[in-house]
């Protein structure tokens, strides 16, 4: 069984125009809909949902579409604040994850609210993507890493592919098992890019106000049937990545005892405790970096909390 | 793997004394039909997968290849390779029909998710990309066996160019790109199409080699963290002989999963995916293509 899901709602619109009703109706019935995939997600033991709800392209759409889209969020992240003894009793921990600071400040304020309130809960895990893309997301992960060699925290040889997963949006999350797209269109228009390269990609065409519970089961039953090869190619990746990793820490150990004139004919014991020291130092660095960033990420959302302004997006 | 099945399905009825028996016969009954339609698909697999090595071998061996259908079959080479009449006759053909279509995509990629590799049949729908228009092919396995055999597989594309497409073929000639170094290993009169040969290490590690890039920009005070930006990672990532982003990707093989490739690269690509690329037909290349140019683009609009 797939333990984080991730969903492309796709095919509000189309809805809509088929059955000849307002689009703010078609992305009414889709937020319906979303909860009530939720409710067969927590039956089925899916801990974790992932779902693209607003994406920064969409920000291009006409500006009744976006005020309505912006009207709904509004009404539903206030719905939540009033159920929050409910969030509670099934350990709901919601998070919103994209540049909230391109939305308006209300909203911000409100998804602010409802983070902080579900923030310790742990039975089951709603991620929200609001204002996002992944390519925003990528980027402004290597800009908090760049934030971290500005503050002293850590080299730009720190960096790495673990490093740069931390500094997502999603780093409290694994990466999901398993995408699904609905309404037929083929691609993953700029949706979790970096955390889907080894999850099972599910492409159904039905528009996803009508998706049903036997919909999912036959998004889980393609997971099932992939899942041996995927882990295969996952553990095969996550093996390279210890490699590449030692590898890299051997050269700037090597590097390092060079520096430090020790000369060239380097005993190997010597050579290997230097590698061990370099490693443990820059797992060390990496960890308070880590540390200053998470305590970053929370004073935005305490700060919004206490009604002051975010810091101006850069 | 079916127990919280049962659990949800239990969880969604009613639980009375009478109806737990009910209930205990129908978790048995969902199990077994969740565990037949298991074996069902597996079964539909594995055979759409002999069907179509079985099926494209079958009409090699009996019927003799048309203009269209042509198949570099090992056997059949020596007596089928078409003249040069015939070939410039595939070589029209193939290049109207990329004309014929609303949209051709500027960049394929071939993502390879096969346990089993014919380098003959990569060559072939190379080939094909370059006949009916396509300016930019990349070739992709998540295990980078075709980086490591990157001069096996340019020669066989070679060998296909001249078998498939003639005498003409300097028209045609192919610029191969190494990943890193930029030299082109094939001097070209005029560069039609560029191959690339790519691997896991262009993905995530390339973004990674960018980060690392950047930041020591930034360590050296030439560059601010706030200055970054998506069109100045997205320029770092696409280098000096930036390849445009990949418009189609055709994957072959069962596995439904994009397994590393260039996720950066791939944010609006469409994926179309055949069972194999073993023995694949033009035909079968040409209908994805058809495909692709039906899709809508909406950007988020």
């Amino acid at each position: 069984m797939p333990k984080h899901v991730a969903f492309i709602m796709d095919g509000n619109r189309r809805y809509a125009r088929k059955l000849h009703v307002e689009r703010q109706q078609g992305h009414t019935q889709g937020f319906d809909k979303l909860a009530e995939t939720l409710r067969w997600c927590l039956n089925l033991e899916i801990r974790e949902v992932t779902v693209y709800a607003f994406s920064i392209e969409n920000f291009k759409r006409a500006k009744d579409e976006v005020d309505g889209l912006m009207e709904l969020a509004r009404q539903k992240f206030s719905r939540l604040l009033d159920e929050q003894e409910d969030l509670e009793k099934h350990g709901v921990c919601i998070r919103v994850l994209g540049d909230l600071t391109l939305l308006p400040l209300d909203i911000q304020k409100l998804i602010a609210q409802a983070v902080l309130a579900t923030k310790h809960h742990n039975k089951c895990f709603l991620n929200v993507c609001f204002a996002y893309t992944s390519r925003h997301e990528i980027t402004n992960a290597v800009k908090e890493a760049a934030w971290g060699v500005e503050q002293g925290l850590i080299k730009p040889s720190d960096v790495s592919e673990f490093l740069l997963d931390e500094c997502l949006y999603t780093n409290n999350s694994p990466d999901p098992d398993l995408l699904i797209r609905t309404s037929g269109e083929v691609r993953l228009s700029d949706f979790l890019l970096w955390q889907t390269t080894y999850s099972c990609l599910v492409f159904q065409s039905i528009l996803w106000p009508e998706y049903s519970f036997w919909n999912l089961c036959e998004a889980i039953l393609q997971y099932q049937l992939n899942h041996q090869a995927l882990q295969k190619a996952r553990d095969q990746h996550a093996e390279a990545r210890v490699l590449q990793q030692l590898e890299a820490d051997r050269c700037c150990a090597a590097d390092l005892l060079q520096q430090t004139g020790l000369g060239k004919p380097v005993d190997p014991q010597l050579r290997q405790e230097a590698l061990q020291k370099y490693t443990a130092e820059r797992e060390e660095r990496v960890h308070s970096f880590l540390t200053a960033l998470q305590e970053k990420r929370d004073r935005f959302f305490t700060d919004l909390n206490k009604g002051f302004i975010a810091s101006a997006k850069a | 793997m079916a127990a919280p099945l049962r659990i949800g399905m239990r969880r969604s009825m009613r639980i009375t004394q009478k109806a737990f028996f009910t209930e205990c016969i129908m978790a048995v009954v969902y199990e077994f039909v969740w565990r037949m339609l298991h074996a069902l698909l597996h079964l539909q697999r594995t055979l759409l997968s002999w069907n179509w090595r079985l099926w494209r071998r079958a009409m090699t061996a009996v019927l003799v290849p048309t203009v269209f259908g042509f198949q570099n079959h090992p056997h059949n080479n020596k007596k089928l390779i078409p003249t040069g009449g015939k070939k410039s006759c595939c070589r029209v053909l193939w290049k109207s029909d990329g004309k014929s279509l609303e949209k051709l995509p500027l960049h394929i990629g071939l993502l390879i998710a096969e346990e089993e590799t014919r380098y003959t049949d990569i060559a072939n729908l190379v080939v094909w990309c370059m006949a009916v228009g396509i300016s930019y092919v990349s070739v992709y396995d998540n295990q980078g066996i075709f980086r490591r055999n990157s001069s096996r597989l340019m020669d066989e594309i070679l060998k296909q160019q001249q078998e498939l497409l003639g005498l003409d073929s300097l028209k045609y000639s192919v610029e191969f790109l190494n990943n890193s170094n930029d030299k082109p290993e094939q001097q070209v009169l005029s560069c039609q199409a560029t191959v690339k040969v790519l691997s896991p290490d262009d993905g995530k590690t390339g973004i990674v080699t960018a980060a690392q890039k950047f930041c020591q920009l930034v360590e050296q005070q030439q560059k601010r963290s706030s200055d970054l930006d998506v069109n100045m990672l997205d320029s770092m990532l696409r280098g000096t002989k930036g390849m445009p982003d990949p418009d189609l990707v055709m994957k072959f093989g069962t596995v439904d999963s994009t397994l590393g490739f260039l996720p950066w690269h791939i944010r609006l690509t469409e994926i179309i995916s055949f069972p194999s690329h073993i023995n694949i037909t033009y035909k079968h290349f040409f209908s994805a293509l058809k495909c692709y140019a039906g899709c809508e683009q909406r950007l988020g609009k």
